[in-house]
């Protein structure tokens, strides 16, 4: 019995990790190029919105992920004009953009009365139905919706692509000292818009499959709850390195796993402060982690042209 | 014609700018661009915005709807606007009135047997307090410890709303078999009185107004004041004039963190009566977009608060006469918010470029503000 709890708490962990990875990979991007993306939390809800709308409509799966990437491409380019071209604070921009996602998805979906009972069907395992069967690694890692492999591949991409090719030194530069970039002849703005709108992107998809892959409902309000916050915390905690991120975003997934799972067995302790579990957590790493990592160097600053 | 402008440096984040011209464009903007998505949802937008209107200012009674909903946005919004002055985000005023409300709430349910005014000040200073406690978590972490204030205080709210939730419906001071998870209903002592026979008009509106303006005068006369505003201009200036910036910011974080204690008190012991799950939902963003469309002024601060007040309020009337979700207001606020620091920005730097090119412009514009006083 403890041992069924036990892997299906491990293959929980790895499927809510999943949206995480992709869209801290994203964030990292855009957090190395200087620019804070605080607006990656209502981004996400828009993308969870936009999945299962149009995965429920459309019928397709694949094309519910392409408008999601639609979605994330308009709102990183709306983000990218305030905090890159208007020079406006990242924090407030990043801040409004999630009042402006909370206020958008609940008009939305208030007109889409239909979608309120029915369901969106959720994304198929990568691996035969005959793989599962295998003690252990089965239900665990073959089981995983495809979209989990997709999380971790991506994270060995951004790996790669962060350290061994030639844009992602730049974007490595553009963060540590603009000025010199600039100067080495590389558009500073074009780049910071480029990790802008990849990070959105990566929201997007991630809030897509938030619900693509795990229930299929979409929940006005709060269905992100404070998840692009947890990202942004990840991405301090695992210093702004992919692969340390990544595990960083596996800790706070199987943290959310385990507090859905002790809500359902009869525990002395109350849900709500299991439900808090991963926000205290966070916080948590965050003090432990924060003095380890090295900040890019402009982490927040706007980039106006000039000598500062 | 140059308005008058100021420019907060906020430390690691960058400029704000503030000026009036440039916000009242910004909200007209956002104001506009709100009617657009109004008129892509298939409303007239003409119609949808009178009947915000008519919904805010119709009745003595939907008027002082306007006031009660603005309470909590004038403290957050001071609390938020503190934090702004000396260049830090204190975005977690939802989780301040959560835990501050869960502070009156102990005190204002047993029968102490006080008159009403002892009452409800200490259900005001047990809510101050305990918000001012969960306020200094945050302020620590980011003064000693370097943690992203925005981040922490987010999680932190989270924390508080499932604290709340606990405590309608699983603490001792939880209501019985109740429809809804709701707190024991408060002593009669406890109440906020209603000053207009009809209405729902509480104190709070005019206490968050006293607020704004005993801080605007904390902020502009006492050495605390110059402290916090010499920290937001320059850090380091600060740091070389001997303030202890560490404490400084633990300080504005705990008082913006009390101020919100005190919004979440007044909403329970003046509407609710009673303690609810999520009864000030939004009142975060809210609260930043109120303080930052004031500049982080607090005489501004009561402006923009009752604006927003009235977009919440009228926007409820709204989505009942013509359909439109009463969620538009958010956006409409998320959107004048946005305008404002887009538009003004981009001004400082223009105006920055100017004078750099000609600084002998800049000398003479000062002697001719100067001739004319």
């Amino acid at each position: 019995m403890t041992y069924e709890i036990i892997l299906d708490w491990l293959q929980a962990s790895l499927r809510w990790s999943a949206p995480l990875i992709i869209c801290a990979m994203g964030e990292i991007f855009a957090e190395r190029s200087g620019i804070i993306n605080m607006g990656i939390e209502g981004i996400m809800l828009c993308g969870a919105l936009c999945g299962v709308a149009v995965s429920y409509y459309a019928q397709s799966q694949a094309v519910a992920l392409f408008a999601c990437v639609i979605l994330g491409l308009v709102l990183g380019l709306m983000v990218a004009f305030l905090t890159v071209s208007r020079r406006t604070n990242q924090v407030v921009t990043g801040l409004m953009i999630n009042l402006l996602a909370i206020g958008a998805t609940n008009v939305i979906f208030s007109v889409l009365t239909v979608m309120r009972h029915k369901r969106a069907t959720t994304f198929g395992a990568l691996f035969p139905e005959s793989m599962h069967r295998i003690p252990l690694v089965g239900p665990v890692l073959f089981a995983q919706p495809f979209t989990t492999w997709i999380a971790i591949f991506i994270a060995f991409i951004a790996s790669f692509v962060l350290y061994k090719t030639r844009w992602g030194l730049n974007v490595r530069a553009v963060g540590d000292n603009p000025q010199a970039t600039a100067t080495a002849g590389l558009s500073v703005i074009k780049l910071k818009y480029q990790t802008l709108i990849l990070s959105s992107i990566a929201a997007s998809v991630a809030g897509g499959i938030l619900t693509l892959a795990s229930s299929g409902y979409f929940a006005a309000g709060g269905m992100t709850g404070g998840r692009g916050f947890i990202v942004l915390a990840a991405v301090v905690v695992g210093g702004w390195d992919p692969m340390r991120t990544m595990f960083a975003c596996m800790l706070f997934g199987a943290t959310d796993a385990a507090q859905l799972r002790l809500q359902t067995t009869e525990s002395i302790i109350p849900t709500q402060f299991l439900q808090m579990l991963p926000y205290l957590i966070t916080v948590i790493a965050l003090t432990i982690m924060v003095k380890r990592s090295r900040v890019p160097k402009t982490w927040g600053a706007a980039y106006d042209g000039r000598r500062s | 014609m140059r308005t008058k402008q100021k420019i907060i440096k906020v430390p690691f984040i960058g400029d704000l700018i503030y000026s009036s011209g440039h916000t009242i464009l910004g909200i007209l903007l956002g104001i506009f661009t709100g009617g657009l998505l109004i008129a892509i949802s298939g409303v007239n937008p003409f119609l949808a915005y009178a009947s915000m209107f008519r919904g805010a200012f119709n009745s003595l009674q939907s008027f002082s709807n306007v006031l009660v909903r603005s309470s909590p946005l004038l403290l957050g919004g001071i609390g938020v606007a503190i934090g702004i002055k000396s260049g830090v985000w204190n975005t977690g005023i939802e989780g301040y009135m959560y835990i501050g409300a869960i502070g009156a709430t102990i005190v204002a349910i047993p029968e102490l047997g006080l008159p009403p005014i002892i009452h409800i000040l200490l259900c005001f200073i047990v809510a101050m307090l305990f918000a001012g406690l969960w306020g200094a978590i945050p302020g620590y972490l980011r003064a000693y410890k370097g943690v992203n204030e925005v981040t922490a205080t987010i999680m932190l709210s989270y924390v508080a709303i499932y604290f709340t939730n606990w405590i309608v419906s699983g603490s001792p001071l939880a209501q019985e078999g109740a429809y809804f998870p709701m707190s024991l209903p408060f002593a009669e002592s406890s109440l906020l009185s209603i000053l207009m026979k009809g209405t729902s008009l509480h104190p709070g509106p005019f206490i968050g107004l006293l607020m704004c303006i005993i801080f605007h005068i904390i902020l502009k006369y006492t050495p605390f004041g110059f402290r916090t505003r010499m920290l937001g201009y320059n850090p380091f200036a600060a740091q070389y004039a001997g303030i202890n910036s560490k404490k400084q910011i633990v300080m504005t974080m705990v008082i913006g963190a009390m101020l919100g204690g005190l919004g979440g008190a007044i909403e329970v012991l003046g509407l609710k009566h009673r303690l609810y799950m999520e009864f000030v939902t939004g009142v975060g963003y809210e609260s930043v977009a109120v303080a930052l469309v004031a500049g982080g002024e607090p005489i501004g601060v009561m402006l923009s608060a009752l604006f927003f007040s009235i977009l919440k309020v009228g926007g409820a009337t709204m989505s009942i006469e013509t359909g439109v979700s009463s969620s538009m207001a958010s956006i409409i606020i998320a959107l004048c918010v946005l305008f404002v620091i887009g538009v003004g920005v981009a001004d400082s730097k223009r105006l920055k470029k100017r004078d750099e090119k000609d600084p002998g412009k800049k000398t003479l514009s000062f002697k001719m503000e100067e001739a004319v006083k």
